[in-house]
């Protein structure tokens, strides 16, 4: 068989495959048979690329020419020009912010250039559902050297040696975590794969497994060998990933097939199998005892871990449980060394499993940035970095304001700590946390109080409801700040606010509750000033919070420059403006909504909003 | 055992004892809501929190689930940082159930008067569920049935039962309105209809109960129906408690065999089903009784402790009692039951006795035949009872306009006088008759004796040998035979237990020479025989195909002589030549 000389990798992961990137591919196998290419030119559909701000997405190989924003209509015109006649296409090339020369390799990129990729190394290489792939490109590889070279305990040493920690949001060194649960005595043990992503925003578990369900597989089959006792593993996804639930399933059944799974793999006496599990979508069953209750079939609340899951966790037998880029890194920890890997981040770990934050983490990096997408770097590296040169800095040119990490459960970091090395430890000095690795960019058009309800009314609502601080205590939060945003808050609603999250924060059963103030806590201490204007002067200043702020019209711009066109009048929903045709307009601030139409409708700037 | 301090108090535990059972024995209170020594700690209200510090590392934690595993572990549990804890969640509690007075004791007691928070779901309800979950725990845990749970979540959760509706699973058991803190749940009777009493009971209904007070054996027995062991496999409690290990769960109703040579029959009797006869409305109007369920009143254990009272609770300004309902009665039975006069006559004394209310005897004729019964009857006249001669045609409910509770109006002819009247009472006793047991045919069938055409037991003769039937070895007593009261009851059992022992004292019995018997060889086995017996003196020999006449069973009364077709049986000393050779010596003479 004759290799095809050119590979058209086209990005398959949600986000691209809303936009339409399975018709791409169609019409691209279409135009590629009219051309009669079809010996030469092979289109795959990889996972997630991680550029998801810019879908869908072509990457031609091996030249790595990268496309973005495609669209069915182009594809003719793309598939002429670069594949017959060899010109690739400017146009749809990536242009970095306030530039005009595009860049067209990916791996010059900022976004790309800038990433160091562990979990997601075979991320737009592979198609995610042939095992093929991923075994070409070294998968299984640690596997077969685990089972054929290593005895579970060297297995086990290399992984506490690695320093690797926790990608779901603890942060608990995973090495000790493996080792407590192999301690536990019992002959029926389990190893979980948590990959019940809630944040929203967060999308790092659905790429990595999307992209690449193997290195997951893989990486629990390494931990089920290590750990010992362990002969069934369960994978729990959400309902809302029906993309993530079909590859795993499809890739379970491939390693199966494969003799990857199952009894005697690769013809040791070691068995382990793994079950694909659907939850029904609530947040609070990404914390471990909510979630093993819901493999149960029970309802899905947590319960007090004075006992730990390791100890007693699905059906009361000693349990593992870690995330899915946990699982991801552990391939790669085998196959390269802990040495290789505690080269990567900060920290020593040598002694102290908690010493530091070893290897990359993948964030997923949302908001006010020009490239939104995932990235995946190395531990240590500055808030700054990530923003500025991998996000390619804030869009439409405006002042940076805040970091918002971990989900809703996180914190916000202000720009005076830009600078920060990115691991666990800074992080939750800051009052912030790694979290799962959501990271949201805040510009001066958002406000913090704003947000800070924005995510506590997602942790209230998320709430089982099962300890009293949790339920009764951040729905209070949230009637606090949503009287602070409607301009009905006091100054002493930010103590009480300050000693409620105190309160939540220690005395709640679980981590949900334990982290759900974290936003306010963190936006109280570092943007105070922010809710004071809010309860003293009743002024939003990043004019979000509708109802502090008043529209106004400019009496100068309004004659001058539109000569008193009447527009906003005619579009003012509550009948608030008033004024001549061609004399200046007001509005009457007691009849206005606040609705803030007059202000989009207005072609000359002369509704001021204060 | 570990040493563990307390608020500065060393003691010495077992391992894995929790923070509230250490306190406890240290003399220390902590603060709880929803935990229970029935199930294992929820751990939900948070109101136990405490400060465990172990090493250099504080933590705070709930007292009610955290085992003590450690050596040298320091608690406080009312440090100041656990006071805030707890006065905010108290707070937080109290801006949303002011009015429960479990909550209301807590915050007190841990210094919160006045909460500074508004609440929008505040529920001014003293009996609101405060969602503790012990309810939902019991039924899981303890009773395990699993009816309850939650649903919803954060602010909405509530608790609730399937589907929101009446579950199949639930057993009744109340364990949930019991373990409630605020009494949000209740149990309540659904299904009562309007004047039928409920299954009347004589005595409390618990799970383990004594049936009665005048139980034999006077022992505990466990309701089947209401166990919550034997219903869903939880509880379990009374064997855990009881020393002797008396409770077995297992033991099961069982058919057993005895061998006997004679039976007495004492089956008893049962009273008039009464909604037969509309026009008295029982079981359709209130304060209509049968006069069980009227003892059943008068009862100092009684539903009403003995007290004599109308269905809303006052007491009857007038009683009227009404005879012979079925008993002397065309349509129903015409025998006299014979007891109702006198139980009549001692209800109408002892309502006299316990009321100031009028009674109305309804009768057709006064029996009082006894002894010492017409003494009774003369007393009871003296007394003021009224006395009425005269069917009871109907009874209907009466109003009075001034909106008075409404009454009973009993209509009958009084045939002393000759005249229609109408009889205001506030309640009325029926007297049922007495009739046979139902199912008293089966039983007819099974010993192989007869009825009268009352259906009651036939006795062998009704003046020399009224105890034993026409089966040998089966004698009958009491109102399985007819309608008696007590004292001839006794009479009549007693008589029977002596004849039974004349004959066990004799160590044999004497029987008829007469008997049939069957010549197998001219059997076919044709069976018609067995069914005939009378007796059921035949049974069919499946191994020989022949039939078999049983001796002892055997009267010798010749019908399945005469229903043989194969004329395979004859009767012993009557057989046919015997017969033909009697009639030639009659003739030859």
């Amino acid at each position: 068989m004759k290799p095809y000389t050119i590979q058209l990798m086209i990005c398959a992961g949600t986000g691209c495959v809303s936009n339409q990137s399975f018709e791409i591919k169609e019409v691209l196998e279409k135009e590629i048979k009219k051309h009669n290419l079809q010996n030469e030119a092979m289109v795959v559909t990889t996972g997630c690329n991680g550029f998801c701000g810019a879908g869908p997405i072509m990457v031609v190989q091996p030249d790595g020419i990268f496309y973005q924003y495609l669209k069915v209509t182009d594809i003719p015109y793309l598939v002429e020009e670069h594949l017959v006649k060899g010109r690739p296409v400017k146009k749809f090339m990536y242009v970095p912010p306030k530039e005009e020369i595009p860049i067209p390799r990916m791996n010059k990129i900022p976004f790309f250039s800038g990433q160091t990729l562990v979990a997601l190394r075979n991320r737009g290489m592979i198609d995610p559902e042939f095992i093929e792939d991923y075994i070409a490109r070294g998968g299984y590889r640690a596997l077969a050297k685990v089972l054929t070279t290593m005895s579970p305990d060297e297995v086990l040493k290399e992984i506490k040696k690695s320093g690797l920690r926790g990608r779901g949001g603890g942060g608990f060194p995973t090495g000790v975590k493996w080792e407590t649960c192999k301690k536990i005595p019992g002959d029926r043990k389990f190893v979980i794969c948590n990959a019940d992503e809630g944040d929203p925003g967060a999308f790092m578990d659905r790429s990595i497994i999307e992209g690449d369900p193997h290195s997951v597989i893989e990486g629990m089959i390494i931990g089920a060998y290590a750990i010992e006792n362990v002969r069934e593993g369960y994978i729990y996804v959400r309902m809302e990933y029906p993309l993530a639930i079909k590859r795993f399933n499809i890739a379970v059944q491939q390693a199966k097939d494969n003799g990857l799974l199952g009894d005697n793999i690769f013809d040791t006496n070691f068995c382990f199998d793994i079950k694909v599990r659907r939850g029904a979508g609530a947040f609070v069953c990404g914390e471990s005892t909510a979630l093993m209750a819901s493999i149960m079939g029970n309802p899905g609340e947590p319960r007090a871990k004075y006992i730990h899951t390791v100890e007693k966790g699905l059906y009361d037998c000693p349990t593992c449980l870690n995330n899915v880029e946990t699982w991801a890194n552990i391939p790669q920890i085998v196959l390269k060394g802990a040495d290789w890997f505690t080269g990567i981040g900060t920290g020593d770990v040598t002694h102290d499993p908690w010493g530091g934050s070893k290897g990359t983490k993948v964030f997923s990096l949302a908001g006010k940035v020009n490239n939104t997408g995932l990235v995946e770097v190395p531990m240590g590296i500055t808030l700054r970095e990530i923003v500025f040169n991998v996000g390619g800095g804030i869009r439409d040119g405006k002042r940076f304001k805040a970091v918002q990490t971990g989900g809703p459960s996180g914190g916000f970091i202000p720009e005076s700590l830009v600078d920060l090395p990115v691991d666990y430890d800074e992080l939750t000095k800051v009052g912030s946390m790694m979290g799962s690795g959501g990271m949201v960019v805040l510009d001066e058009n958002n406000c913090m109080v704003d947000m800070a309800k924005f995510f506590l009314r997602f942790t209230q609502d998320e709430s089982c409801g099962k300890c009293v601080p949790c339920r009764e205590g951040t729905k209070r939060m949230y009637d606090i700040l949503y009287r602070i945003t409607k301009g009905e808050g006091k100054e002493e609603d930010l103590d009480l606010l300050e000693e409620l999250s105190n309160m939540i924060v220690e005395s709640s059963l679980c981590a949900l509750g334990g982290s759900a103030p974290n936003p306010v806590l963190t936006s109280l201490k570092y943007f105070r000033e922010e809710y004071l204007t809010h309860v003293r002067d009743k002024k939003c200043p990043a004019k979000v919070c509708r109802e502090l702020l008043t529209f106004s019209i400019d009496p100068e711009k309004c004659l001058e420059n539109g000569h008193g066109c009447g527009v906003c009048e005619k579009n003012c929903p509550d009948g608030a403006i008033y004024g001549e045709k061609k004399n200046v307009h007001f509005i009457d601030s007691m009849k206005c909504g606040k609705c803030g139409v007059c202000f989009d409708v207005c072609k000359f700037g002369a509704i001021t909003v204060e | 055992m570990i040493n563990v301090n307390i608020d500065g108090k060393e003691i010495q535990i077992v391992e894995e004892t929790t923070i509230v059972r250490a306190a406890e024995s240290a003399g220390i209170w902590v603060p709880t809501l929803c935990y229970s020594e029935l199930f294992e700690p929820y751990g939900v209200c948070r109101i136990c929190s405490v400060e465990v510090i172990r090493g250099k590392r504080s933590r705070i934690v709930t007292a009610c689930n955290y085992p003590l595993r450690d050596n040298g572990t320091k608690i406080l549990t009312n440090s100041p940082r656990i006071q805030t804890i707890r006065k905010m969640i108290m707070e937080l509690l109290l801006s949303r159930w002011p009015n429960v007075q479990i909550i209301k004791d807590i915050a007190e007691a841990v210094g919160v008067k006045e909460p500074r928070i508004k609440c929008l779901e505040r529920d001014e309800d003293p009996n609101a569920c405060i969602l503790c979950g012990n309810c939902v725990n019991i039924c899981k845990d303890v009773v395990k049935a699993n009816v309850l749970s939650f649903e919803n979540r954060g602010i909405k959760r509530e608790i609730s039962l399937p589907f929101d509706e009446k579950s199949d699973e639930c057993i009744v058991c109340g364990a949930c309105a019991h373990v409630c803190p605020t009494g949000h749940i209740k149990i309540k009777t659904l299904g009562y209809e309007r004047g039928a009493l409920q299954d009347w009971y004589l005595g409390p209904k618990t799970a383990i109960n004594i049936p009665t007070l005048q139980a034999v054996p006077r022992v505990p027995i466990i309701n089947e129906e209401a166990c919550i062991k034997m219903q869903t496999g939880g509880c379990g409690i009374c064997s855990t408690y009881c020393e002797p290990e008396a409770i077995n769960y297992d033991a099961k109703d069982e058919e057993v065999e005895i061998e006997v040579g004679q039976i007495l029959l004492t089956t008893g009797y049962q009273t008039i089903d009464l909604k037969q006869m509309p026009q008295y409305g029982y079981g359709r109007l209130d304060n209509v009784y049968s006069s069980l369920e009227f003892e059943h009143m008068l009862n100092s254990t009684g539903p009403t402790g003995g007290t004599i009272l109308c269905k809303d609770g006052s007491v009857p300004r007038a009683v009227g009692i009404i005879h012979c309902i079925g008993s002397r009665d065309e349509n129903f039975h015409k025998y006299c039951s014979r007891v109702c006069c006198m139980y009549a006559l001692k209800f109408a004394h002892l309502v006299k006795d316990r009321t100031p209310a009028e009674v109305y005897q309804f009768y057709i004729d006064m029996r009082a035949f006894g002894k010492g019964y017409e003494e009774f009857y003369k007393r009871l006249l003296d007394e003021g009872v009224n006395m009425i001669r005269g069917k009871v045609a109907e009874i209907s409910e009466g109003y009075l306009t001034n909106g008075e509770k409404p009454f009973l109006m009993v209509k009958c002819e009084d045939t002393l006088i000759g005249k229609f009247r109408e009889i205001p009472v506030d309640m009325v006793i029926l007297c049922p008759a007495i009739e046979p047991q139902f199912d008293a045919s089966n039983i007819k069938k099974i010993f192989s004796i007869s009825q009268s055409p009352d259906k009651f037991f036939l006795e062998r003769h009704p003046k020399l040998d009224p105890v034993s039937t026409m089966t040998d070895g089966v004698f009958i007593a009491g109102c399985a035979q007819g309608p008696k009261d007590i004292p001839d009851s006794v009479a009549q059992a007693s008589a029977a237990a002596a004849r039974i022992l004349s004959l066990i004292s004799l160590g044999e019995v004497a029987v008829d020479p007469i008997k049939a018997e069957v010549a197998d060889e001219y059997c076919s086995g044709c069976r018609i025989c067995n069914s005939l017996c009378p007796y059921t003196a035949i049974s069919f020999e499946e191994e020989k195909k022949v039939s078999f006449i049983n001796d002892m069973l055997c009267k010798g009364c010749g019908t399945c002589v005469s229903a043989c077709p194969s004329s395979a049986i004859t009767g012993k000393g009557f057989t046919d030549k015997q017969i033909l050779a009697e009639l030639e010596g009659i003739l030859s003479v």
